[in-house]
């Protein structure tokens, strides 16, 4: 074992050091360096390096560096090269993290630490190539831009606002909403319009020009909510999101509501609103342990009851006015309509009345009065009798079973009677019989047909001859 | 109740072919219209739909926009999910993102378009769609047999003996 050589006279040694401090050597630099040992672990990274990345060494030492699938954007770009991992030098250039694509770019130079039985650590150095483009250079298109903003205009106080004491007194609590930026909870029928009433208090709060992200947390699976916050180009750390509106957030597993609340208790400026709509209050979710409490307790500062339809139905003449313009401006109702309209329980809400007044408005083309309400409104009005029971007259039902079997035979054999009463497992005679009594035409098959034309195309031939 | 249907505006039929099989197993309508307002119109139709459409991030192509929109003003329980197969970004994808899900879009697929995934999306929606339209549990999950032929259904509906 040779002896160390002596330490270098003082130039290059910090200060009052005995030995060589090379991690305040490295800390002096204004170049990224950090070092990885061995099983590509995160040992040092100096000062520089963690300004760039943006994360502190404390909380990414030890972390391996590789570039496999499930990396984080941070350990993608530190990983060394193949080539380096032989022992040879060499670069690389990477998306700067936690970007998966560049610009900006890291290229990053790995110096091999050679050993006796191979490398044993990576020094790496990195220089940024090319800018971020900015978030208002990546700018979405005018003509999109457009559309976005014709579609929020539809959002008004006006689809809230009502003659009913119910709606106005919803109306004034979601207008006192739009001026917070507190977390909102809405409860409310299925089918009452609670998204609807999220997206006007977002598009007349502070943040309408940001956008208005609505996630139906009971039909998306877990993990594509996920994905789509925090996976790649999530909306969670985007600062073009201004509310998040979650629908049922009770059906998500209690990890992720965790992470929801993690993200919505953020106090960063770009964190996004968070309205909550369900059928039940915050507060009965806690209770039966669907729901962390931080939604009750943090996550539903402002509870709006949204009101149902039938609380409501002096606004029916301009709600049924709002639905029927969808159909076209020449879609009205008439007044002895809309007293039908009234006499329902409407048990489905604003949802049931666009189905209905969607029906009627295909049946009137054009002002809609009370016969053109479907069948099921009238009976429930008094103005039409209910069905009468279904037939249990069996001789008719039989018959009729017996007369779609046999059809569907002769279709399956191409109307060739022997197969197809083989297919149904009686006599040829039968068959013949029953085809008579049922009045069923008995067409010739493709075969058959085809051996007749063949038979009188030889009998032609033959007379020719 | 009607078959639920699966609408799906895409020039090419890729995303329809990935869903084909789904979509047999689970009796659904596969419907390929060609032209925005074709596909509006199958939307508004009062049975539980689900409508995917093809989407480009780029501004001559509006059109497929406005009919996220446009879906979801005029038939807002029906789920919008809205597919791009170019590769963009984290940040411009995020943006675009943001901005399918304000127009009304219930998802939003850019690439790797796996399969798999298209399908989890697709059947959460229309899940959920059908329990709308039904109003209440969602039917039992299909076995996995192929669909009859409706010329196989023998439906006593049509001989005119039950209302």
């Amino acid at each position: 074992m040779p002896e160390p050589s002596p330490l270098p006279p003082r130039k290059g040694r910090p200060k009052g050091s005995a030995s060589f401090a090379w991690r305040a050597f490295f800390q002096q630099t204004r170049t990224p360096v950090f070092v990885l040992g061995k099983g590509r672990r995160l040992r040092f990274a100096n000062a520089a390096w963690e300004q760039l990345a943006g994360a502190k060494l404390a909380d990414v030492l030890g972390m391996v560096c590789s570039a496999r699938r499930h990396s984080s954007p941070l350990a993608a770009a530190l990983a060394p090269t193949p080539e380096a991992l032989t022992g040879r030098p060499d670069r690389a250039r990477r998306p700067a993290p936690p970007n998966r694509t560049g610009p900006p770019w890291w290229d990053l130079f790995f110096a091999p630490l050679a050993g006796d039985d191979g490398p044993f650590g990576v020094v790496g150095f990195v220089t940024v190539v090319g800018e971020a483009v900015p978030a208002a250079a990546r700018k979405i298109p005018p003509g999109v831009m457009a559309v976005r903003d014709r579609h929020a205009g539809d959002f008004t106080f006006a689809l809230l606002a009502g003659e009913s004491a119910a709606a106005g007194r919803f109306a004034a609590q979601a207008r006192l909403a739009a001026q917070t930026a507190v977390p909102v909870w809405l409860v409310g029928e299925p089918g009452a319009g609670k998204e609807t009433a999220a997206r006007v208090i977002h598009h007349a709060g502070a943040r309408r020009e940001r956008m208005f992200v609505g996630l139906d947390c009971g039909g998306l699976q877990p993990y594509l909510i996920e994905s789509l916050l925090w996976g790649h180009g999530g909306l969670a750390g985007s600062d073009r999101v201004g509310t998040v509106y979650l629908k049922d957030p009770a059906a998500l597993p209690r990890d992720l509501q965790q992470q929801l609340v993690d993200l919505f208790t953020d106090d960063r400026p770009t964190t996004p609103r968070l309205i909550c709509g369900s059928t039940r209050p915050a507060g009965d979710g806690v209770a039966a342990g669907t729901l962390l409490p931080e939604f009750h307790t943090a996550l539903s500062v402002l509870e709006l009851r949204v009101p149902p339809l039938r609380d409501r139905l002096a606004d029916l003449p301009r709600l049924a006015a709002h639905f029927l313009d969808r159909h076209g401006p020449g879609a009205t109702i008439e007044p002895a309509a809309v007293e039908v309209l009234k006499a329902q329980p409407w048990a489905g809400n604003l949802r049931e009345l666009a189905d209905v007044l969607a029906e009627a408005a295909a049946a009137a083309r054009g002002p809609v009065k009370r016969d053109h309400l479907p069948w099921a409104v009238r009976v429930r009005a008094g103005l039409e009798k209910p069905a009468p029971p279904p037939s249990l007259k069996l001789g008719p039902t039989l018959e009729a079973v017996e007369r779609r079997l046999i059809q569907l035979a002769l279709r399956k054999a191409d109307n060739h009677q022997t197969e197809a009463a083989q297919l149904l497992g009686i006599f040829r005679a039968r068959l013949w019989r029953r085809l008579e009594a049922l009045g069923i035409p008995a067409e010739k098959s493709q075969v058959v047909k085809s051996k007749t034309e063949d038979r009188q195309a030889q009998g032609n031939s033959g007379l020719e001859t | 109740m009607r078959y639920p249907q699966l609408v799906v505006l895409d020039p090419d039929g890729w995303i329809a072919r990935q869903l084909a099989e789904l979509a047999g197993e689970s009796r659904w309508l596969v419907r390929g219209p060609r032209t925005c307002a074709d596909a509006l119109a199958l939307a508004r139709e009062p049975r539980a739909t689900v409508l995917l459409v093809r989407v480009e991030p780029a501004e001559d192509k509006t059109d497929p926009f406005a009919l996220v929109g446009d879906a979801h003003r005029l038939c807002p329980d029906v789920p919008v999910v809205a597919v791009s197969d170019v590769k963009l970004p984290d940040a411009d994808r995020a943006a675009w993102s943001a901005v399918l899900l304000d127009l009304g879009a219930r998802f939003v697929l850019f690439p790797p378009l796996a399969k798999a995934v298209m399908e989890d999306v697709v059947s959460g929606l229309m899940a959920a769609a059908v329990r709308r339209v039904v109003g209440g549990e969602p039917p039992p999950a299909p076995g996995p047999r192929t669909p009859p032929a409706p010329d196989d259904v023998i439906d006593l509906a049509d001989e005119g003996l039950h209302g």
